[in-house]
């Protein structure tokens, strides 16, 4: 299981290219396009970590992807908070509700947790979009979503914000590095492999599944309050199943069960997206048909496929 | 009075559904989240057919055939590849499919909803223990009731069934027996997208068909599995009852709410029987 070489050249590359990107060109379209896949990337690597790691499909993502979004528009908006405190807030948030989910969603197993996630995940997007309608605006949303003001920089420039999304992107790229690497990555990795053996040499299966997806759910709610203030803008869409959907597509595509994969998957996503809409309004439909092809011919992925030329072990990911 | 024909007749296309949910389940293990796709594409056939034959019979006879249709194609192309494989890849193909089956129907049908008349025979309400009752309600149960019983009966009693049941629980000793298991399985699938068509026909009628429509249903009917507990048709029959009824009775006596009974009855069901409530095994999977 160690990463190959190409995957580490690979990733290198493509975080040089994301820094370089804005220097070299300055259009604010792919200013846009990148700092879109910065932050799914980190909403990706956060997913996949349960996923990928421990073989738990959720499909209720995008509940913990919004109540991060919506925790740092009404700590900003309402409350006053500072926007960095409320970013950290708002991964707090993702991971409760991460806890809150998993307190059902996990007495059950395998497909049932998919199903279970995604119950879950519509009942809290059916509050925030009628119930909660006096906190969040209800289908039409909330706009001005602000961005951080630090240092006397100015982050409505989008490339300052585009520099601060960098330095986010890394440190968590660095945090969950670090995490699969530990003996906690392990233990998941474990629990993917055999849970009932993990449960005989000592291993709390279910605290660690739980666990895994609090830190799963952080990583969700630090990315949905980027995104909103990317955006300047939140809605119940951000919670909508679709948005589980594509964070689980772009896994997929990239390769699940590796660092690189999702990050690669998003970027692929995402450009996909972009120069098939020019074509057509069908694009989800196309790549829809994508991930069927991915999902039989290239199980782990693009990522998949490096690793297979680096290691020359047919479906070995790194 | 109208809340229990509407209750009993939202049971019996939820089980309708569930059914072919659960048959796919059972049978090939295979969670088809593309199940609620499919209904709507049953009522989107039927909308077609109606619209060039002007009959509503011949839409229910043929659009759950041509979805089987569909079906059929469907596990032969991207399921069968993935069968030996984690029972995520098969949740990821259908999920899949829920992309492609969307945007082509936005294709061929567009975006604004589409109506299917009541039947003339069943455009009128009848006078029943003194309150008038719409008869297509009526006619949702009679028919629910006869194809979940035509189901039971092929599955249970008759030889086919027993082929089915053998090659769902050892493929490799039926296969040796002369079963065709490959077959079996196109036939199984195919048949469970049938019944998705089946219940999109049958609900054509009453709701507006348009493409978020397949969603909260496909909702619905996990809930019913997960209740009546997996593979368990008496299970699903008895929760499609439960969650039909609770539903009607929102709709009477609390339609603010009525969106959150589904969810209310999940978390309860989780909270004291997470196996389902008329499991008697723990759940596997």
């Amino acid at each position: 299981m160690t990463t190959s070489h190409l995957g580490r050249l690979a990733m290198a590359a493509i975080i040089a290219a994301m820094i370089l990107v804005p220097v070299i060109q300055a259009s604010e379209e792919s200013l846009n396009l990148v700092s879109l896949i910065l932050i799914w990337a980190l909403f990706a690597i956060g997913f996949d970590l349960i996923f990928g790691m421990a073989g738990m499909l959720s499909f209720g993502h995008a509940a913990l992807f919004g109540s991060g979004g919506y925790a740092l528009t009404l700590l900003v908006t309402k409350a006053g908070v500072g926007f960095l405190p409320a970013l950290g807030a708002a991964g707090i948030v993702g991971a409760i509700m991460a806890f809150g989910l998993s307190i059902f969603a996990l007495r059950v197993s395998g497909l049932f947790f998919s199903l279970l996630t995604l119950a879950l995940a519509q009942l809290v997007y059916i509050l925030a979009s009628t119930k909660l309608r006096n906190y969040t605006g209800g289908l039409d949303g909330i706009p001005g979503v602000p961005r951080p003001e630090l240092f006397g920089i100015d982050f409505y420039n989008n490339r300052n914000f585009y520099y601060f999304l960098i330095v986010v992107f890394i440190v968590g790229l660095a945090v969950m590095a670090l995490l699969r690497a530990s003996p906690f990555g392990k233990a998941l990795k474990a629990v993917q492999a055999n849970d009932v053996r993990a449960a005989q040499i000592g291993y709390n299966v279910q605290r660690l599944r739980q666990c895994g997806f609090m830190v799963s759910g952080f990583y969700a709610g630090v990315s949905g309050a980027l995104l909103a203030s990317l955006m300047f803008y939140i809605s119940p869409q951000m919670l909508h199943w679709t948005t589980s959907g594509d964070v689980l597509i772009m896994t997929v595509l990239g390769g699940k069960g590796t660092l690189l994969g999702p990050i690669l998957g998003v970027a692929v996503f995402e450009v996909l997206k972009e120069k098939l809409s020019q074509y057509t309004q069908h694009w989800y439909g196309i790549l829809g048909l994508i991930f069927i092809l991915c999902t039989i011919f290239l199980p782990n992925g693009l990522a998949g496929l490096f690793a297979r030329k680096a290691a020359g072990r047919p479906g070995d990911a790194p | 009075m109208s809340t229990i024909v509407i209750g009993l007749s939202l049971s019996f296309l939820l089980f309708l559904l569930a059914a072919g949910l659960t048959l796919i389940f059972g049978m090939l293990g295979v969670i088809n989240f593309a199940h609620g796709a499919l209904y709507m594409l049953g009522a989107y056939v039927c909308f077609q057919i109606v619209n060039w034959t002007g009959s509503f019979w011949i839409g229910l006879l043929l659009a759950p055939i041509v979805v089987a249709a569909l079906g059929a194609a469907m596990e032969m192309s991207a399921l069968k590849p993935v069968y030996e494989r984690d029972h995520i890849y098969q949740l990821l193909l259908t999920f899949g499919f829920i992309l492609v089956i969307e945007e082509a129907v936005k294709i061929v049908w567009g975006l604004d909803y589409k109506q299917v008349p009541t039947p003339d025979l069943f455009s009128q309400p009848v006078a029943l223990f003194g309150s008038q009752i719409p008869s297509y309600r009526l006619f949702i149960i009679g028919f629910g009731a006869t194809v979940s019983l035509a189901l039971f009966l092929l599955l249970e009693r008759s030889r086919l069934g027993m082929v089915i049941r053998a090659a769902s629980s050892d493929a490799d000793m039926a296969q040796t027996l002369g079963i065709d298991v490959a077959k079996v399985r196109t036939a199984v699938f195919a048949l469970g997208a049938g019944l998705a068509a089946l219940g999109g026909v049958v609900a054509a009628p009453l709701v507006p068909i348009e493409l978020g429509m397949g969603f909260s249903v496909i909702i619905d009917c996990f809930v019913v599995v997960i209740i009546g507990g997996l593979g368990n048709i008496r299970g699903a029959i008895l929760a499609a009852l439960l969650l039909g009824m609770a539903r009607a009775a929102g709709f009477t006596y609390a339609p603010e709410w009525v969106e959150l009974i589904t969810f209310v009855l999940l978390i309860a069901t989780l909270l004291t029987r997470p196996a389902g409530f008329f499991s008697r095994k723990g759940r596997a999977a």
